[in-house]
């Protein structure tokens, strides 16, 4: 009885808690889309820059490395059951293509983001919180969402879209590769842009950029909670890392399940 | 020298990143004795002791233990040494996953072969000898700086060493815990005879437990005195420590 | 001018690259060396074992039954094309075994169970904790390492044997929403479709997985360096060192599987 009823405080301790970080979680949603309008006047010079090159540029060698190497093995996966079955590789390039597009290409772009850059502004806001480097802000008069995640919103918004675009590029030449070498497919045959629609690239487009807010959002979120010291910036790191992939999968699902819906099942 | 010392250094050199922190320092510990290293912030005490016991290499010069040279021994073949040299780290570093009285068997149940239950049991035993029996069962995070320094010494007490090594033990505590502290070190080297290398620099604690103090100064030991004797000097140097007067003829790299 | 810095950049990365892969290298030699003999300390491994299983079964039970059900998605368009719903479990399955399920299972896992390692390993280390093992005569490779290693492995098979079956529930619950394809449909899919050896194939990527996960973490752990902003770039570094290596291995692993 007495074990029951401690399981009980503690589940429902644990649902206040986790409804008091949503609510937390939103605020600094709402509290970077209000600073994207409010002209950031007392946002450092340059900055938006520095963040768009340690978001994006400092990220490319890593999302080439993954996204290149994984659309490898995708099309190599792909041909070997193809070879099982039927043999014919005509439609594997051009299918290939549609999933990259309308899903892997910003999905698995969006992962690597969440794991490399979120882990990254997470544990920057976190140091500078636990050092009460945000508190010295605050008593300057400065808001730390607007000096320091909304620069990261934009330049994140910006990097993710156009990482996506690379990653998909570099997944599908390097699956094509693949193809050709390890199953003769034909160049001409497998980059075949016949079965892109407008709304696939539409589709690339919001995936990406709900995964570019979610990212910095989350791990901004979790650093601006760290408490403490070494440990407290260890758990915000690891908790925008966790918090900002699975944020990038729930989007997909539900992004790809009202584009599946709206299309009536033709995407 | 004749009768060989029971600790020495010889001659000691170490640089970090090109920068020289000991310029041949050497020293002579006998045993039995307590034997403080002061000096300035970043001068080097805490980086000897810690050469001692392996967890720095030093670049130059000779370590000895009872009869036998330390720094050159690989890793592998420190852990003998290091039952018999047990340290006191400024900040205790006790495991925040465990309690204290897990923290205080975890060297037992190593390297004693004890059994959980009896090691726990013993644990709690060495923690009543340093006035911590009731918080056996606390968590580090929980207590205060001197509590947790004090579990620390009970845990480096646990393998019987017979050099102990403190590590400004009685920095960052109030004076009435770093009293305490001070008497532990005292009854240590009383009742058990273990040879205590201190490094402080904390007047009360030098004048009140040491036997012999070393003072180092410009990477190397200024001097070797009793504190009696370091009270009386007329070096200008020492003069100026021990009075902690902000003006004087030391030099202070940074300040 | 502009090249020459640009050359001198990506000379200094790919040097510090190599330095942390020798150091990784190094890291698993000492952990196999203190394989044998193999005096595990069977408290911190059971230790270990309970809390990351404790820490990662729900947010992989949740990513699997997500991405099990995102593959059903992908898989859609090209069932409503063929009128070939028997196909969608196949799709799906295969795509779940042999790949989606190891890597995001593994992504998940090094997110949650290789991050806070890290984090846990590197405040030890800065706050002289491991000096502290030292100084006790008890080795921080054997002692902290080891257990986490062997722990690590294991979950991560176990939990991708889990994530597996709940990704294949999610698929089915997300083709009979979604697509109508009814769930006994999904199941003579699955059955007729896939093999044991489609599963196993996952199975060993795990294993490699789990190890990648496991050294990079407890190497950044170790060697971190500089209070709490060190931490911080400590896990970083990790997180992103294990996924490139999950990225690496599960290429060669399907590879060097097909020949």
């Amino acid at each position: 009885m007495k074990f029951l009823r401690t399981r009980i405080e503690r589940l429902g301790s644990g649902v206040l808690e986790t409804g008091r970080a949503a609510v937390e979680l939103w605020m600094v949603y709402v509290g970077t889309v209000a600073g994207l309008f409010r002209r950031g006047k007392n946002r450092p010079r340059g900055e938006l820059a520095r963040q768009m090159h340690a978001i994006g540029n400092k990220s490319l060698v890593f999302i080439i490395v993954t996204l290149g190497f994984i659309g490898m093995v995708m099309t190599y996966e792909a041909c070997m059951q193809l070879s099982r079955i039927t043999g014919d590789y005509s439609q594997v390039g051009s299918q290939f293509l549609r999933l990259i597009i309308s899903d892997f290409g910003p999905t698995l772009a969006g992962l690597m983001l969440a794991t490399r850059v979120g882990a990254g502004i997470a544990a920057e806001i976190g140091s500078m919180k636990v050092t009460e480097q945000i508190d010295a802000l605050r008593m300057s008069g400065v808001l730390p969402i607007d000096y320091l995640i909304v620069p990261r919103f934009i330049a994140s918004l910006v990097m993710t879209l156009m990482l996506s675009v690379i990653g998909a590029t570099v997944m599908y030449t390097a699956g094509g590769l693949t193809a050709q070498y390890s199953f003769g497919v034909n160049p001409n045959l497998y980059f075949d842009i016949s079965q892109i629609r407008p709304r696939h690239v539409i589709l690339m487009v919001i995936k990406a950029l709900s995964y570019g807010a979610a990212i910095p959002v989350v791990a901004g979120f979790c650093g601006l909670r760290a408490r403490g010291s070494s440990e407290g910036v260890g758990w915000a790191t690891t908790a925008a890392v966790i918090g900002g992939s699975f944020a990038v999968i729930i989007l997909d699902f539900l992004i790809s399940a009202a584009a599946l819906f709206l299309t009536g099942g033709d995407l | 020298m004749t009768a060989r010392a029971f600790v020495e250094w010889k001659d000691v050199t170490k640089a970090f990143g090109g920068k020289p922190v000991l310029k041949g320092m050497s020293l002579a510990v006998n045993k039995g004795e307590v034997m403080f290293i002061i000096g300035t912030s970043g001068v080097g005490k805490s980086v000897t002791i810690k050469h001692l016991i392996g967890l720095l290499r030093i670049d130059g010069g000779e370590i000895w233990f009872d009869g036998q040279r330390v720094d050159t021994l690989p890793e592998r073949k420190l852990a003998p040494l290091r039952k018999r040299i047990g340290m006191v780290f400024q900040s205790s570093t006790l495991f925040d996953s465990m309690t204290l009285a897990e923290n205080v068997a975890l060297p037992l149940r190593k390297h004693q072969k004890l059994s959980w239950s009896a090691s726990l049991d013993e644990a709690r035993k060495r923690l009543e000898q340093v006035y911590m029996g009731e918080y056996s069962e606390r968590y580090p995070a929980e207590l205060s700086d001197g509590m947790r320094k004090r579990a620390a010494i009970a845990r480096t007490l646990a393998l019987g060493p017979e050099v102990v090594l403190f590590d400004e033990p009685t920095t960052g505590l109030d004076p009435v815990s770093a009293r305490r502290v001070d008497r532990l070190i005292r009854e240590l080297a009383e009742k058990l005879g273990v040879t205590a290398i201190v490094v402080s620099h904390d007047p009360p604690s030098i004048f009140g437990v040491a036997d012999r103090v070393a003072f180092l100064y410009k990477g190397v030991v200024h001097v070797v005195a009793t504190p009696a004797e370091l009270k009386a000097s007329e070096d200008p140097v020492v003069q100026q420590f021990i009075g902690g007067k902000s003006s004087g003829p030391m030099e202070t790299p940074g300040f | 001018m502009i090249g020459g810095k640009f050359i001198e950049g990506v000379g200094a990365s790919t040097l510090r690259v190599a330095q942390e892969v020798g150091g990784i290298v190094v890291l698993t030699g000492q952990v196999l060396r203190a394989l044998f003999p193999p005096r595990i300390d069977r408290r911190e491994l059971f230790k270990n074992l309970y809390k990351m299983g404790n820490r990662s079964v729900p947010i992989v039970v949740l990513t699997a039954f997500f991405a099990g059900g995102l593959m059903t998605l992908q898989a859609g368009p090209f069932v409503k094309k063929l009128g070939a719903t028997s196909l969608a479990g196949w799709g799906a399955g295969y795509a779940v075994l042999r790949e989606i399920g190891p890597i995001l299972i593994g992504l998940m896992f090094s997110g949650r169970v290789g991050a806070n390692n890290t984090a846990e390993l590197a405040t030890m280390t800065v706050t002289e904790q491991l000096d502290g093992l030292r100084s006790l005569a008890i080795d921080p490779i054997r002692f902290l390492v080891v257990p986490r290693v062997i722990a690590m492995i294991v979950m991560l098979v176990a939990l991708t044997i889990l994530g597996d079956f709940v990704a294949l529930v999610g698929s089915s619950v997300v083709a009979k929403a979604m697509l109508d394809i009814d769930f006994s449909t999904m199941y003579y899919s699955f059955v007729d479709n896939l093999t044991p050896a489609d599963f196993l194939h996952g199975i060993y990527k795990s294993i490699a997985f789990g190890a990648a996960i496991a050294f990079s973490s407890c190497y950044f752990g170790v060697t971190v360096r500089g209070g709490a902003v060190g931490v911080g770039k400590a896990v970083n570094a990790a997180v992103v060192a294990a996924a490139v290596s999950i990225m690496l291995l599960d290429f060669f692993l399907t590879y060097l599987s097909s020949h």
